[in-house]
């Protein structure tokens, strides 16, 4: 989880945020969280995309996978397992 | 009706954003490139905000939030701005991108940032400005045009106060494209000593100037926009002269009404002939300052000009490091900003004392 904060950190350009102060459960798009906005979403698909070679088929499930950083993560592994 | 500056604000290669009298402590160079003296943009622009912006649109905002400020204006009826290059880096970032990556996966962040009326949205968004919004890409005539707008929309009434600025910045991409040109030095040139330069080529620069402009003066208002004229590719140069005759003229004075002559000299020896000519012709014993040794050249660098003539005409006194030749008289009541860009585009603008 740390590299996948670190790369969420190079690619919405928060690099006045640290890694280690980015929650594993904390809210990304709430204020009490990181504040991200639609904007992020689209940058954080991307991520996924570029990085790990996973596009989400269903925009739906977009809220639910990039509720955190944890969530980003579990998405992550389950489809590169399903890759695998 | 009469068209006063209220407030100015100006980010350069000059410690110009931290206020003060005006070139207290020039900053001198020896490169071909000068760089603006960023100020903490946190003072003006939130965290999350900041990490989206490109250099010239921080300049761009900061140089608004000091024009306002200065004129004690928070929201202003209209935001004019002039930039011939626009959001150049978020442009090579985005076109990078298009290339390194096929065209696909682009992001939105570098598009959106791109284009050339980002910094007159982002500074309407970030006062809630609902007003009339416009951006002129007019290569050299970009910041002119901006302040043409600007009088021609006090002076039909359907606004009180206009914000109305220019703005480009350098990228490492735009500096070896332009360079390609022949336009800049071939060797770094300590910048004091630029305009003496027997060469041709000059430096490039960067930076964003903003005007507070309204139809009534407040008690810190220095200067009335008196007149601004623009000449595009004049065949030589009688037809400046004339056109600066017609200029004068037309705002009931005569060079021997102007106090100061505010040039655009650059160090191109071949460039800055015209102005030769014409200070020759109409301001042989006037005494005349220069900017773009402090600023560097670039398509709106006329912003600067003007932000300059404005805080001489403030502080009743010309800076050692602007001088290029003679005293100005100790009333500088009026100045004739004279600016042309590559020979090719000429502006004018006269600013009267309040």
């Amino acid at each position: 989880m740390a590299d996948l904060k670190a790369q969420i950190i190079e690619q919405l350009n928060l690099h006045e945020v640290a890694p280690e102060s980015i929650g594993d459960d904390q809210p990304l798009f709430s204020k009490e969280g990181l504040g991200l906005d639609s904007i992020d979403a689209l940058e954080l698909i991307v991520l996924l995309q570029q990085h790990y070679n996973i596009r989400i088929a269903n925009p739906e499930e977009g809220p639910k996978i990039f509720q955190s950083v944890r969530t980003m993560a579990e998405y992550i592994t389950a489809n590169q397992t399903i890759k695998a | 009706m009469n068209i006063y500056i209220n407030g100015t604000g100006c980010i350069s290669p000059q410690d110009t954003a931290q206020g003060g009298p005006l070139l207290a402590a020039p900053r001198e160079y020896e490169q071909v490139r000068l760089a603006t003296v960023d100020p903490d943009y946190k003072q003006w622009i939130d965290v999350k905000q900041i990490r989206r912006m490109s250099r010239v649109v921080k300049m761009g905002v900061a140089a608004a939030n000091l024009s306002l400020e200065a004129a004690g204006i928070t929201l202003p009826d209209a935001i004019i701005t002039g930039t011939a290059y626009g959001c150049l880096d978020d442009t090579g970032v985005f076109l990078t991108k298009m290339v390194n990556q096929q065209e696909e996966m682009l992001t939105p962040t570098a598009f959106i940032q791109s284009t050339h009326n980002t910094v007159a949205g982002q500074i309407a968004l970030l006062l809630g400005c609902n007003g009339y919004n416009n951006t002129f890409v007019h290569r050299g005539f970009s910041f002119e045009n901006a302040l043409l707008d600007a009088i021609m929309i006090l002076k039909e009434g359907t606004a009180k106060h206009i914000l109305a600025g220019g703005m480009d910045e350098i990228t490492n991409y735009s500096h070896q494209v332009l360079s390609r040109f022949g336009i800049y030095k071939k060797a770094p040139v300590k910048t004091m000593e630029l305009l003496n330069s027997p060469d041709t080529g000059t430096i490039a620069g960067e930076g964003a100037a903003f005007f507070a402009l309204g139809i009534t003066k407040d008690p810190g208002t220095a200067a009335e926009l008196t007149g601004v004229s623009t000449l595009y590719k004049p065949l030589w140069e009688g037809e400046v002269i004339g056109h600066i005759m017609k200029f004068l003229e037309d705002h009931h004075c005569t060079p021997a009404d102007i106090d100061l002559l505010v040039t655009g000299r650059n160090g191109d020896i071949d460039q800055d002939e015209m102005y030769e000519e014409v200070a020759a012709a109409l301001f042989p014993d006037h005494a005349e300052a220069s900017f773009k040794h402090l600023c560097g050249e670039y398509p709106t660098a006329a912003a600067f000009g003007l932000w300059m003539a404005n805080a001489i005409i403030a502080e009743q006194a010309v800076p050692e490091a602007a001088v290029f030749y003679g005293h100005a008289p100790q009333k500088i009541n009026r100045i004739l900003l004279y600016n042309h860009h590559q020979g090719t585009h000429h502006s004018f603008v006269l600013l009267t004392a309040c």
